[in-house]
């Protein structure tokens, strides 16, 4: 026993200690589907399970809603369980969620939602703490990651005791801080697993449901009768005084900050001028200590994130300072820069001085412009955006959650709303966009990750229905946004370990798909010309979901596999820009329209049947125009060299691209990965290798 | 003994790596402060995008940096400390990577210097770039900012927290890289 024992301190992150946590409380299994900021809490239970004799299961599932049944069945056995998400894989997993309040566990299941205050690698700003309000499952609101361990015994402790599932939401400065903590003897749980049958419980029927509602409503009032009286789950870090004009109730990071924040006001909580309750339960709201403190207080500022939870549970509402009463922004993370701000007028109001200023902030002019985040130099999808605006110009481009999100920046992304919404919108776009004969090519894009995920109910659905497009499938073989864990297709487990590898294209035919393909798209000349012949049957009399399978391994994960043909690129001296003229007395044009629909500046416009006007002012001759015209109207004297055209950092949007003031190019060294894929994209021969690839 | 109350910025651009930054800083100074919180940037911000980390250590308990309150901005982008000059305390340390504050309008570097600022500019890559590992950029600019006197901790204290634990080559060559840094700081 002697070393097993001994104090371990380590600085952790969040979701590691979260991780941490469930092994030392026994967890027996955990599922996670990836997303920030969640990701790594899974595989922290994955290292740190290692320590145990019986190691805990642990899986990444396909989606968030498989993620909850396999833990909460698993808890049904009298296991400890957990499941792990971000906030909108909880909407994912949600149908199961409502119904795991009523059913209850035996072992002690803890569902960790993570939110997103800012927000800042997410598609909303939503608070899971309403969510399990709505589904009448307890809440934990830690607010550092040593409170997120910390929480995980008596998320554990209370979820054994009342039977249900308790939701521990951490927010990103929670799950992506880090803090020293000392790390405790992992617990090894004697349980045997066994399912005692009851079918009028584990499949009630609406009657039944009845009955457990009425149930569920009883077990919340002594929930929150026992959240009332603990004392570690409530902190008064200030304790009431007497007609204090102000007191502060605050919940998660924001408590946290809030007290750093009243130091630096020369006003510490320690002091105790402002009574000050901090509650880690936020549902249901351990209302003994809270009323006390709005009791005695003339008005109680209310600090949590991201939507008034504590607020509207509170009682004598009137007397809150909050969202109601536009004391705190109802959008965007509560940052010292915003609750600095809401303290002093709080403090104001109540005629509280802070005893000095804060100090003096720099205010620095000229700031640079906002970064945008970019695909990696060498990465696939790039070449498969810069294709897809080739091959199908006038397209409409539905895309996905993930990486391929960044091919916004290409200009080859007109949706992304959520997981597996790039196959329904094309759907409905296609049906709605073509519905007179129009011929609007739409073409959808989706990760394997996220085909995986919920791609392939929307399939199934095209299929039935006989929806009209291109779906490209983006298979770089793994998870990459959220840090490369491993898709089904690997057939890579959580642990490494080898699983069943699910192919992906058997999977495609599977669905009833007639039109696939499967190609490399590094070999973009390839990629453009099956993406025209896949629209066309689409189109034509017997089409319908015609499906791109791009497979390229990942650059980040493994960049060597990444780069297919290694070669350097350089960028060939300046030339005077050539201008583009149209020349029907050479060559009738054939009313195509494909030199409007390519032209990057938007310089060519048609006046009439085979006639086009050249716009010499926006023209950059970037000869696009004269690639694509099948009947050589269109003609550009041969430059060989950048004439800043902007048409490789536009399209292509390489961060190794670098352009001057002038929108000349050169390489950035200290990005190229020397991929060449931008050698194929210059339409002017002016990005060329510079020796022969080996 | 009084513990230490420290409070840095790290700034930079997704792939410089600025988390590998906070955590050196955090492991050197945690022994000293007791206690320490960091916050970090995942996901979509790493892909080039701005990343930024904060870092507390000593007896706090939020882990975001107040504006006005930072001890040290340490910049491995000239432009992301530009960003992030408003978290600078009166008197604090700018350690960035970059040859001269030439990046800064004249605007700017007056009002630098009349928050009493101490600045260390050091051509971080191009050493790195000398040195045959352009990657460690930021582990140059380390070693500035600790023979400079930017950091609470000195640089041996700092290099046992890179370098400990450490396979021999990498810990070898993270050793040439501050020294690298080292010798910058002086010649400023």
């Amino acid at each position: 026993m002697g070393s097993k024992n001994k104090v371990r301190k380590e600085i952790l992150m969040g979701n590691q200690a979260l991780g941490r946590g469930l092994v030392e409380n026994g967890v027996a299994v955990m599922t996670a589907y990836p997303g920030t900021p969640s990701s790594e809490i899974l595989p922290s239970v994955v290292q740190y399970g290692a320590e145990m004799q019986s190691q805990p299961y642990c899986e990444w599932s396909v989606n968030e809603k498989v993620a909850v049944e396999v833990a909460l069945s698993a808890a049904y056995t009298g296991q400890r369980s957990a499941v792990a998400m971000k906030m909108v894989g909880l909407n994912v997993a949600l149908d199961p969620v409502m119904s795991s309040a009523y059913i209850g566990v035996i072992g002690g299941m803890i569902l960790i939602s993570a939110d997103d205050p800012g927000p800042h690698s997410s598609q909303t700003e939503q608070d899971s703490r309403l969510l399990a309000h709505f589904a009448k499952l307890p809440v934990l609101d830690p607010d550092s990651p040593a409170m997120a361990r910390d929480l995980v015994g008596p998320a554990f402790a209370l979820s054994e005791r009342f039977q249900i599932p308790v939701m521990i939401r951490p927010t990103l400065r929670v799950c992506h801080g880090r803090q020293n903590l000392n790390l405790r003897t992992p617990k090894e749980l004697e349980r045997v697993p066994g399912f005692p049958r009851d079918p009028f419980r584990w499949a009630a029927i609406p009657k039944m449901r009845l009955a457990l509602h009425h149930a569920l409503n009883a077990k919340l009032a002594k929930i929150q009768d026992y959240l009332s009286k603990s004392k570690s789950l409530n902190q008064w870090h200030a304790p009431l005084r007497p007609r204090a004009p102000l007191g502060i109730l605050a919940s998660g990071v924001s408590a946290a900050l809030a007290r750093d924040l009243l130091a630096e006001m020369g006003l510490p909580v320690g002091e105790g001028k402002v009574p000050f309750l901090q509650t880690a339960a936020p549902y249901p709201l351990p209302i003994g200590p809270v009323s006390e403190l709005i009791a005695g207080c003339r008005n109680v500022l209310v600090l949590e994130e991201t939507e008034p939870v504590l607020e509207l549970l509170a009682p004598n509402r009137d007397k809150l300072w909050g969202r109601g009463s536009g004391h705190v922004p109802s959008a965007g993370e509560l940052t010292p820069e915003v609750l600095g701000g809401v303290l002093e007028r709080a403090l104001g109001e109540a005629k509280l001085k802070a005893a000095r200023p804060k100090g003096k902030v720099l205010s620095v002019p000229d700031q640079p412009p906002m970064r945008r985040p970019n695909l990696c130099p060498g990465c696939s999808h790039r070449a498969v955006f810069y294709s897809l605006r080739r091959a199908l110009p006038t397209g409409v481009y539905p895309s996905d959650i993930g990486c391929y999100t960044l091919g916004m920046n290409q200009g080859a992304v007109d949706t992304c709303h959520d997981m597996g919404a790039a196959v329904t919108f094309a759907s409905a776009l296609s049906r709605g966009l073509n519905q007179a004969d129009k011929d609007t090519p739409v073409v959808a894009t989706i990760g394997d990750s996220t085909f995986f995920h919920s791609g392939i109910t929307g399939l199934v659905n095209a299929v039935y229905n006989g929806h009209r497009f291109v779906l490209v499938i983006l298979d770089n073989e793994t998870t990459s946004m959220t840090g490369m864990q491993p898709t089904p297709e690997s057939g890579l487990t959580a642990d490494g370990h080898p699983g069943n590898a699910v192919d992906i294209k058997k999977l495609v035919e599977g669905c009833g798909v007639r039109w696939i393909t499967e190609l490399d798209p590094y070999q973009m000349g390839d990629l453009q010309k099956t993406l025209k012949k896949a629209w066309r049957w689409c189109k034509g009399p017997e089409g319908s979901v015609a499906v791109i399978i791009a497979r390229h391994a990942c650059a980040a994960q493994r960049p060597r596999d990444a780069v297919a043909s290694p070669c350097k690129v350089e960028v060939k001296g300046q030339a005077a820009p050539v201008k583009t003229s149209f020349r029907p007395q050479d060559n009738p044009c054939a009313d195509c329209g494909r030199c409007v629909a390519v032209c990057p500046a938007g310089a060519l416009t048609r006046t009439g049947k085979g006639k086009i006007k050249v716009d010499e002012a926006k023209c950059t001759g970037c000869r696009l125009c004269a690639e694509v015209c099948p009947t050589g109207t269109m003609v550009l004297e041969p430059a060989g060299a950048c004439v800043a055209c902007g048409l490789c950092s536009t399209w292509f949007a390489c961060p190794a691209l670098a352009k001057d003031a002038e929108g000349y190019i050169s390489i950035d060294r200290g990005w190229c990965v020397d991929c060449g894929l931008c050698a194929e994209v210059c339409a002017h021969g002016a990005i060329a290798p510079l020796e022969e690839s080996k | 003994m009084s513990r230490l109350e420290w409070q840095a910025v790290v700034a930079g651009v997704g792939g410089q790596g600025v988390l590998f930054v906070s955590r050196a800083l955090s492991t050197a100074v945690e022994p000293k402060a007791g206690s320490i919180l960091i916050s970090e940037v995942h996901g979509m911000a790493q892909r080039g995008g701005a990343v930024v980390s904060h870092l507390k250590a000593g007896p706090f308990s939020g882990p975001l940096v107040s504006p006005g309150q930072a001890d040290l901005l340490l910049a491995l982008d000239p432009g992301e400390a530009v960003r992030n000059l408003s978290y600078l305390v009166e008197g604090g340390w700018l350690v960035v990577n970059a040859p001269d504050l030439d990046f800064l309008s004249p605007k700017a570097r007056k009002a630098l210097a009349s928050f009493g600022a101490r600045v260390l500019t050091v051509p971080a890559v191009q050493l790195a770039g000398q040195a045959g590992a352009r990657k460690g950029a930021n582990v140059v600019l380390l070693g500035a900012a600790a023979a400079g006197g930017a950091l609470p901790v000195s640089m041996a204290e700092l290099e046992a927290a890179i370098c400990d634990g450490q396979p021999r080559a990498r810990a070898e060559a993270n050793r040439k890289l501050l020294a690298l840094g080292a010798e910058a700081a002086a010649q400023v």
